[in-house]
């Protein structure tokens, strides 16, 4: 059975181009076009690899990110970040967060900048996937 | 009734990140949660004859807005903040109450220019359509006409103009949910000239002296909640005197609750909070009654 690997991005086409990278792969993507509907399909369906985008309507990638770090069943998953924003305006912004009562979360296994180049992710995701 | 999410509605011209920062005291309260909204007009990308759908614009416009609202976000992001986005092509005003309904948003910030018809963010309609639709406040931003630069701090000296309504009283608890956010409000009823006439001077009075208790009630509620409040009585056209009164206050923001009316006798009989959104060099915060 192959591996999944959960793509939550509101831009279509980022989800287009992320699919059609996972697929080459040989690995089967889910899609999800929000943080709230991420983490639906999250919890119907635990998936091997999240690639997280951050700037999303109902619910931010840096609250999903949180909620995956913080339970449980979900925090050994892997998480790639795919996204606009700075990965140095994500972490101040994982710090301020915690500074503000929540709790620490790690850093994202690995994080890439918008726009990336397919053999780039290609390879960051297989060694995710190990 | 608290504001823990605004929905920030711009379309960068004037309507900014720095007109932002001045709702960010509302963070004092509740505030958690900004979600960006640009809407990409559909007329601007629609088919043209012998063009067909400009979808190379769209994505022109999409991705200017998106390079704005990221560097918008990392900045909130960095201050604790969550921070959604919208951008999307269509109607303004449809758009607009969908995504508040999506986002569940307390609060819809909109911009307006005082300054005159060629620099109004957006047109009249629109805004007053907004206001008539919107099942949550809208707060419609103004520049600072007396100092160019400048900027209101909405929240800070609100005015709030009754007349004792069910929205004008759900805009009163609206202000008293913040005590950590309000310098002041004051608190203005205007009786019109019919109001107040009467045999005599003395049932002039007691019309006034009436009114003042009505109003000082109001005040004591406030200040039960820990905001200073102040009464004041005006008399003549409800529109004018209301912008005085916030102008000899130094408001920063004029509070209003909307009509109940249907909208065919608003538009027959006209409206003082639409008209007061529309006319006024004040912010002004458009409460709903309960629909």
């Amino acid at each position: 059975m192959s591996k999944k690997v959960l793509i939550v991005d509101d831009d279509p086409d980022v989800r287009l181009f992320t699919k059609t990278v996972i697929e080459e792969l040989g690995y089967e993507p889910i899609e999800a076009d929000n943080g709230e509907d991420g983490q639906k399909r999250l919890q119907e369906n635990p998936p091997d690899l999240i690639i997280l985008d951050v700037l999303m309507p109902r619910q931010s990638g840096i609250r999903l990110y949180r909620v995956i770090k913080t339970d449980k069943k979900f925090k050994n998953i892997p998480v790639l970040i795919l996204s606009g924003i700075a990965k140095k305006s994500f972490l101040r912004s994982q710090k301020a967060l915690a500074e503000f009562g929540d709790v620490e979360v790690p850093e994202p296994d690995a994080y890439l900048e918008k726009p990336v180049d397919p053999d780039q992710l290609a390879e960051v995701v297989k060694s995710l996937l190990g | 009734m608290k504001i823990r999410k605004i929905l920030f509605v711009t379309k960068f011209e004037q309507l900014n990140f720095d007109d932002l920062r001045t709702l960010l005291n509302l963070r004092k309260a509740d505030l958690t949660n900004v979600v960006f909204m640009n809407v990409i007009e559909r007329e601007k990308v629609a088919m043209h004859r012998g063009r067909g759908y400009e979808k190379e614009e769209e994505i022109r416009l999409r991705e200017t807005a998106n390079i704005r609202f990221i560097d918008w976000a990392e900045t909130l992001f960095e201050e604790g903040m969550e921070v959604g986005v919208y951008i999307v092509v269509g109607h303004l005003v449809p758009e607009v109450i969908k995504a508040a309904e999506k986002e569940k948003a307390d609060l819809i910030v909109i911009g307006r220019s005082s300054k005159g018809l060629l620099e109004r963010f957006y047109s009249g309609s629109d805004v007053t359509e907004l206001i008539r639709r919107a099942s949550i406040p809208v707060l419609v931003y103004k520049d600072r006409a007396d100092s160019p630069g400048g900027k209101w701090i909405p929240f800070k000296r609100p005015l709030l103009a009754t007349d004792w309504s069910p929205a004008s009283m759900k805009a009163l608890n609206y202000l008293e949910s913040l005590d950590k956010v309000l310098e002041k409000v004051d608190v203005i009823h205007v009786a019109s000239d019919k109001d107040l006439k009467g045999s005599s001077a003395m049932e002039v009075q007691k019309t006034r002296k009436q009114v003042r208790q009505k109003l000082e009630a109001i005040c004591e509620r406030l200040e039960a909640a820990g905001i200073r409040a102040r009464a004041h009585v005006y008399v003549g056209e409800a529109v004018e005197e209301i912008e005085k009164a916030a102008e000899e206050c130094e408001s920063t923001m004029i509070v209003m609750g909307s009509s109940a009316k249907p909208s065919w006798i608003e538009r027959w009989l006209g409206s003082v909070p639409l008209a007061i959104a529309e006319k006024s060099i004040y912010p002004t915060l458009i409460v709903p009654p309960d629909k």
